[in-house]
């Protein structure tokens, strides 16, 4: 997510270029009078609800407790931290001032109204894809929220980072700039799955790693990323879960949060299903895991689904009975009360730990996270929580990690257990 | 006790003193502030109209309601049942118009005290003569009440039938005048039934407080709640003796919301040297603040005791040959034997430090009201901790009641009253309610830990097979000498000893000569707080006399029971005698016997699968419940882990008051017994248990439970205790299946899959 | 401010929001049959429902139960006769007591799951609840019987 995307800013080089200040110098859109809700037709602002759910705005632009999009979340960056804006229609400190055009600037081209560049943490790499009525639907939703009167807060990006001009020379770098080009060989289904995923949903913004100046590496696109002190995982068929992500799961971990194979959504994933995707339209829901199933590689890895099922319920099995090694002892007094799932089917809500993303990445950070600090009521299944098991030495957590990869998986062991959960602690909740 | 110190030489002795409180009799006051058990909430119901109180162990309301006084604690052996049960019967009562209370520490009540599963053995003459005095003042009221004479009448369910008419307990204490008094003399010529005739000792029933332990109204120390209170978790010190507070620091804590202060405790009883109770408006806040508490103590003795060191002292001490007690087993000059022997067999057995782990964390609630300082908590000896808490506060024991909760296990920790010391001074220093509630880590810490032990047990043979003489040398911490030094007699040296630390060793088995020598490990009393663990002294004596039976059979080759039922001879010393110990080692033979065949000894088994056995006579001579194990086990030699497939445990505790209770206990100790044997135990480090939670300290779980077959002897010779035998003989009968499976012995417990691996690769 | 149902009554509560669950139900609402024992999540005395699911409540903070329903053992039926609690009362089950309202929560969750378990299914479901009396044999035929119960009415 953007929130906490590492900002690209521009160093060097381009600074001393005659010229570059004209290059980078956008006008002013002029000031307009807030506009009345009752000017924007009711479809309009509909539509335009359903895609700022698609792309979680409020998720964003809504500090803990605070006002919807009144903005003031805060998203640490490697190079400070950034504030969202106050994108209610407030005429003083929100966007009740902008015209249409200075909206679709901003979607579009990543300017604000005043002509400022704005940071890379709206993702404007991705709103750009938006066409032309979804933005103006976009429009009419946000023209029509509560004004709220929040005054931005000041970022901590430092001098000379915080030069907005620097960042047309990273647009000028990194920036595609163009609506969204459907594939003419694919199906209707999947590009409409391809532009939500590509534009407004902005799924590369986490799930794509990106080079130094923080820019998505558009050759390894949905290639995972660390955001946030989570793991987002590859989407690709690099994703080391042994289960494929096919069209069904997608569609019930994008619909419910609970993916049977794969856990649940957790930590930055969790406000994107519950909080955005949720007000999408099931044939939305449907058309992403389409895309997202292909970007998977699903197809041609169905095969493996059997045997890692049947891998699974063995591994299950080796918590029944005495237990005498201290990690499995450990392992079945923690967690196989809620974890184990015995010779019946695979229950959701009983997430397979042998399947599960957070014990199959390269890295531990998701499960270690997991583990310290749960999941609650409004994240992962709905209503249902995973307690924090953050009273555990580091010790434990290690152990319970490294005997789970184990024991779990085929993969190589996690080095220094120890000292990576200690540091996860330290990151905090 | 507390209150005659050094008068009590023996534990026997002291049962016995302690008792005479009981034969008061006549009319008491209300009991007030007693407990219920089967009540939500705890509170007793209030009687309807008057109440006829024959004793002062019951009384019946006028809606023939008979509500038994029990001061013994309920801590899971549904104690007021067995007792309430006894009077019932004697008295002639429906079990359904029968209510328990668990009352306060009213002086009338004597000695108060729950251990040693002495309470139905105790109880059972007690309350028998208190329901037949109640029976037959009943009939001769009711004989009054009809105007016929009392002579054959007779009291069936509550209802007296007299000259052809009847008229039932309620209605007449509803009509008043019912006063007949017994002396202590009239007591105890009052005839009691004969067994044939009982209607609830020894048949199925309902346990009187077992519904409010599943629907979560059952109320427990850590539940007493009084307005205003406080809530304090301590700072535990360095060492459990003789720690300083040099400095604390709270100035992280300030940031708690809810945090109220430190309170370093100064304590004239030195129960608790060095502690400082955080002290904050709720628990979790009290958790959090104690956490960022910083306090700086100069240490007392054991900072730097490792379990290695409890170990080699004990070894050390062995070795030396004066030293420590010597039981009066009549015979314990050995050593002509030793010189005349054409073998001898010698081995060293050790035992790990063991937590309680009583589920509920210890706590207690303390404040003063109108003059009194009330301390509600759960506790298993309120007649040990009260002198101690009079000494602390500076005020007459009188002055100080303890209101006894049902407790969340006990197991022995809860005989040592030490943490309501320091609930009851910070309620003193604060002038209001103190609520102080132990983590589980700061239990752990602070626990009277059952002390690791050190054993030689030797024996000498002649050429023929025979036994010529046996010695056991037990060295452990002392948890009498640490809690109530008074308690201990003089052995037949002159040398006082810890009768709970040794007990077990002077076993019934006809050896020859016997020496039984308890050795005190100083270290140990000076490190920590030895404490009584279920079955105490047994829990290690047993573990290291019933192995080397079996290590002396080998020896002999001969069969392990086969030698046991050669040596349970119940002949000489071993013959038994008073109602308690009648039939003497006899019963013991049949037990070992019975155990034997149930469990199909000398079928074939599995390959690396055997039976082992194991038996012992409970804790005390004078009070033995017979029992034998037999362990099923089998021995992965890959792994080394050991599976108990099965264990059958043949039990003659006589008279057995309470069948499903008398089960439930056994099947409780066994798995304890199970659980010591192969999944707990901690060690020392730096003076404090190493292990302190549950995610290193691991006690047995469902998983880990085998198939039990749980049999008893039917008898009905004197009752005795249930609640501990069984856990002293599953350790030895697992060690002793082991080396009939794979031929390895192991002679520490717990026994780990590392331990039978290398004894495997012959490295042991 | 947390708001979240507990046995079916609408709650709110302000306390610190890393409060455990546990400490709000005891002391700050005054429900006691759930019990303390170890605070990190090993023996099972405070379990209670979340969601329906069994939920050990000594370190779930506050926070995450935000809108859940919550179940307590005081909550499980009204009468205190859900079928796992009449085969308690009827097998005698308790002896201390202490860790049977988080046994009988666990394992009225765990039959929602597993409405026949085998001892396999007992054994992993239910090890997380220590019972320090060790009343295993009798947690095991107890829960076999309220599922055989269950089993019939349904
Ligand atoms: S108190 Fe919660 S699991 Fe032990
Ligand atoms: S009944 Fe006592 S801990 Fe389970």
């Amino acid at each position: 997510m953007l929130k906490r995307i590492v900002l690209g800013l521009i160093v060097v080089v381009v600074v001393g270029i005659v010229g570059f200040g004209v290059f980078a110098w956008r006008p002013a859109i002029g000031k307009i009078a807030p506009p009345a809700p009752a000017a924007f037709a009711p479809e309009m602002v509909a539509r335009g609800e359903v895609l700022a759910g698609a792309g979680y705005c409020s998720t964003c632009h809504t500090t803990k407790g605070g006002q919807p999009f009144a903005g003031g979340y805060p998203m640490k960056t490697g190079f400070g931290t950034i504030y969202s804006t106050n994108i209610t229609p407030d005429a003083k400190t929100g966007i009740g001032t902008w015209s249409e055009a200075a909206f679709r600037r901003a979607m579009h081209q990543g300017v604000a109204r005043n002509g400022a560049h704005l940071f890379p943490a709206f993702p404007y790499d991705h709103f750009t894809k938006l066409t032309d009525a979804d933005v103006s639907a976009l429009y009419a939703y946000m023209m029509t929220r509560t004004a709220v009167e929040a005054p931005a807060k000041r970022n901590s990006v430092p001098f000379p980072l915080n030069i907005r001009a620097l960042q047309a020379g990273w647009k000028l770098l990194f920036f595609h700039p163009g609506r969204f080009e459907p594939d003419k060989a694919k199906s209707a289904e999947w590009n409409r799955g391809a532009y939500l995923a590509q534009g407004v949903s902005h799924c590369g913004a986490c799930h794509t790693p990106r080079n130094a100046l923080g820019a998505e590496k558009r050759d390894k696109a949905y290639a995972g990323a660390l955001i946030d002190n989570w793991i987002a995982p590859p989407l690709t068929a690099a994703n080391p879960s042994p289960a494929p992500w096919d069209r069904a799961e997608l569609v019930a971990y994008l619909r419910t949060g609970i993916s049977r194979y794969h856990g649940v959504a957790a930590g930055p994933m969790a406000p994107v299903v519950h909080d955005g995707l949720i007000k999408l339209p099931d044939a939305d829901i449907q058309a992403l895991a389409v895309y997202l199933a292909d970007v998977d590689g699903a197809a041609a890895r169905a095969s493996s689904l059997a045997p890692a099922l049947r891998k699974a319920a063995a591994a299950d099995r080796l918590n029944v009975g005495p237990q005498t090694l201290p990690a499995a002892r450990l392992y079945t007094t923690a967690c196989a009360s809620c974890h184990y799932n015995g010779v019946g089917q695979l229950n959701p809500l009983r997430p397979d730990l042998a399947l599960n993303s957070a014990v199959n990445l390269d890295d531990p950070t998701n499960l270690i996270r997991v583990v310290l600090y749960g999941v609650s009521a409004k994240d992962g299944a709905p209503g249902v929580v995973m307690p924090s098991f953050n009273r555990f030495s580091d010790a434990d957590v290690a152990e319970l990690a490294s005997y789970l990869r184990a024991t779990r998986t085929d993969k190589p062991a996690w080095p220094n257990l120890d000292k990576k959960v200690a540091a996860v602690r330290a990151q905090g909740r | 006790m507390g209150g005659e110190p050094g008068g009590l030489l023996s534990r026997r002795n002291f049962i016995i003193a302690s008792t005479g409180a009981g034969l008061a009799f006549g009319f008491s006051a209300l009991v007030e502030a007693a407990m219920d058990p089967a009540v939500p909430g705890g509170a007793p119901i209030t009687a309807a109209g008057p109440r006829f109180e024959p004793t002062l162990w019951f009384a019946i309301d006028g809606d023939g309601i008979v509500t038994v006084n029990i001061i013994r604690a309920e801590m899971g052996q549904h104690v007021g049942t067995a007792l309430a049960r006894i009077l019932a019967d004697e008295l002639d009562v429906a079990w359904d118009k029968v209510r328990i209370v668990h009352v306060d520490t009213d002086p009338k009540w004597g000695l108060m005290v729950t251990g040693g599963s002495w309470s139905v053995w105790q109880t059972f003459p007690i309350f028998s003569q208190a329901g037949a005095a109640g029976r037959i003042a009943l009939v001769e009221a009711g004989a009054k009440l009809l105007n016929v004479s009392p002579t054959g009448g007779t009291a069936r369910g509550g209802v007296v039938h007299v000259g052809g008419q009847s008229i039932s307990y309620g209605d007449i204490v509803k009509r008043g005048g019912v006063a007949r008094q017994f002396t202590p003399a009239e007591l105890a010529k009052l005839p009691v039934k004969p067994a044939a005739e009982r209607k609830l000792i020894g048949k199925p029933g309902r346990a009187l407080d077992i519904a409010a332990k599943t629907n979560g109204t059952a109320i427990y120390g850590i539940d007493a709640k009084v307005p205003g209170m406080v809530f304090a978790r301590p700072k535990l010190p360095p060492t459990r003796h003789g720690s300083k507070v040099v400095s604390v620091d709270d100035s992280a804590a300030k940031a708690v919301k809810g945090y109220i202060r430190c309170l370093a405790i100064d304590d004239p009883s030195d129960t608790v040297p060095g502690w400082v109770l955080v002290i904050a408006e709720s628990y979790p806040a009290a958790i959090r603040a104690a956490d960022l508490v910083k306090v700086r103590w100069t240490a007392g003795p054991g900072a730097t005791v490792s379990e290695k060191d409890l170990q080699d002292h004990a070894a050390a001490l062995i070795a030396k040959a004066d030293g420590g007690a010597l039981l009066d087993t009549k015979t314990a000059d050995t050593a002509p034997a030793f010189k005349a022997a054409k073998s001898v067999l010698e081995q060293t057995y050790t035992a790990a430090t063991v937590l309680h782990f009583q589920l509920e964390p210890l706590n207690a609630l303390a404040y003063e009201a109108n003059g009194v300082m009330e301390i509600h908590t759960g506790n298993q000896w309120q007649s040990l901790i009260l002198p101690t808490l009079a000494k602390a506060l500076g005020r007459a024991e009188t002055s100080i009641v303890m209101r006894t909760y049902m407790l969340g296990g006990g197991f022995g920790r809860r005989l040592n009253g030490d943490y309501a010391v320091p609930a009851a001074l910070a309620a003193k220093a604060l002038g209001k309610p103190v609520k102080l509630v132990l983590t589980r880590e700061d239990d752990a810490r602070f626990d009277s830990v059952r002390s690791p032990s050190v054993q030689t047990v030797r024996m000498a043979f002649d050429g023929t097979g025979q036994i010529l003489a046996q010695e056991h040398h037990a060295a452990a911490g002392w948890p009498t000498l640490a809690n109530a030094p008074a308690l201990m007699p003089k052995g037949a040296n002159g040398v006082a000893y810890d009768p709970f630390a040794i007990s077990g060793a002077d076993h019934w088995y006809e050896v020859g000569a016997h020496k039984v020598r308890a050795i005190n490990n100083d270290l140990a009393n000076e490190t920590f707080r030895p404490g009584w663990l279920r079955s105490v002294g047994p829990g290690w004596t047993n573990w290291a006399g019933e192995s080397f039976i079996d290590e002396a059979a080998h020896h002999l080759k001969i069969d392990p029971v086969a030698l046991r039922l050669k040596l349970l001879t119940g002949a000489g010393a071993n013959v038994g005698g008073d109602a308690s110990t009648v039939g003497g080692a006899k019963r013991q033979a049949e037990v070992v016997r019975r155990a034997a065949q149930a469990a199909g000894w000398g079928q074939s088994l599995p390959k690396d699968t055997a039976l082992g056995l194991a038996t012992s006579f409970g804790q005390e001579r004078d009070m033995p419940t017979w029992v034998a194990c037999v362990a099923r086990v089998h021995v992965d030699r890959v792994s080394g882990v050991v599976t108990v497939q099965k264990l059958t445990m043949m039990t003659d505790a006589g008279t057995i008051v309470d069948p499903d209770g008398a089960r439930a206990q056994t099947e409780g100790a066994a798995l304890w017994g199970l659980s010591m044997a192969l999944h707990e135990g901690t060690v020392f480090e730096n003076g404090q248990v190493k292990d302190v939670n549950l995610d290193t300290y691991t006690p047995l779980r469902i998983s880990d439970t085998p198939e039990l077959d749980i049999q008893f002897i039917d008898s009905v010779e004197v009752p005795v205790g249930l609640g501990e035998p069984a856990t002293t003989v599953v350790a030895p009968a697992v060690a002793n299946a082991i080396f009939r499976a794979v031929g390895v012995r192991l002679r520490h417990i717990p026994i780990t899959s590392t331990a039978v691996l290398r004894a495997l690769s012959g490295k042991a | 401010m947390t708001q979240f149902t507990l046995n079916g009554r609408a709650v709110s509560i302000d306390v610190d929001e890393d409060t455990p669950l546990l400490w709000v139900i005891r002391d700050d609402i005054g429900l006691t049959g759930t019990k303390f024992g170890c605070g990190i999540g090993m023996c099972g005395a405070c379990t209670v429902h979340v969601g329906g699911r069994a939920t050990r409540s000594c370190i779930t903070p506050i926070s995450a139960v935000e809108g859940a329903e919550v179940t307590t053992i005081e909550g499980l039926d009204p009468a205190g006769q859900h079928p796992v609690q009449q085969a308690w009362l009827d097998l005698q089950t308790p002896q201390c007591g202490y860790c049977q309202s988080g046994q009988i929560m666990q394992a009225a969750a765990m039959l929602k799951d597993f409405p026949a378990p085998t001892d396999q299914d007992i054994d992993a479901t239910m090890s997380g609840n220590l019972c320090r009396c060790m009343t295993y044999v009798r947690i095991r035929a107890a829960i076999k019987q309220a599922a055989a119960a269950m089993g019939t009415k349904s």
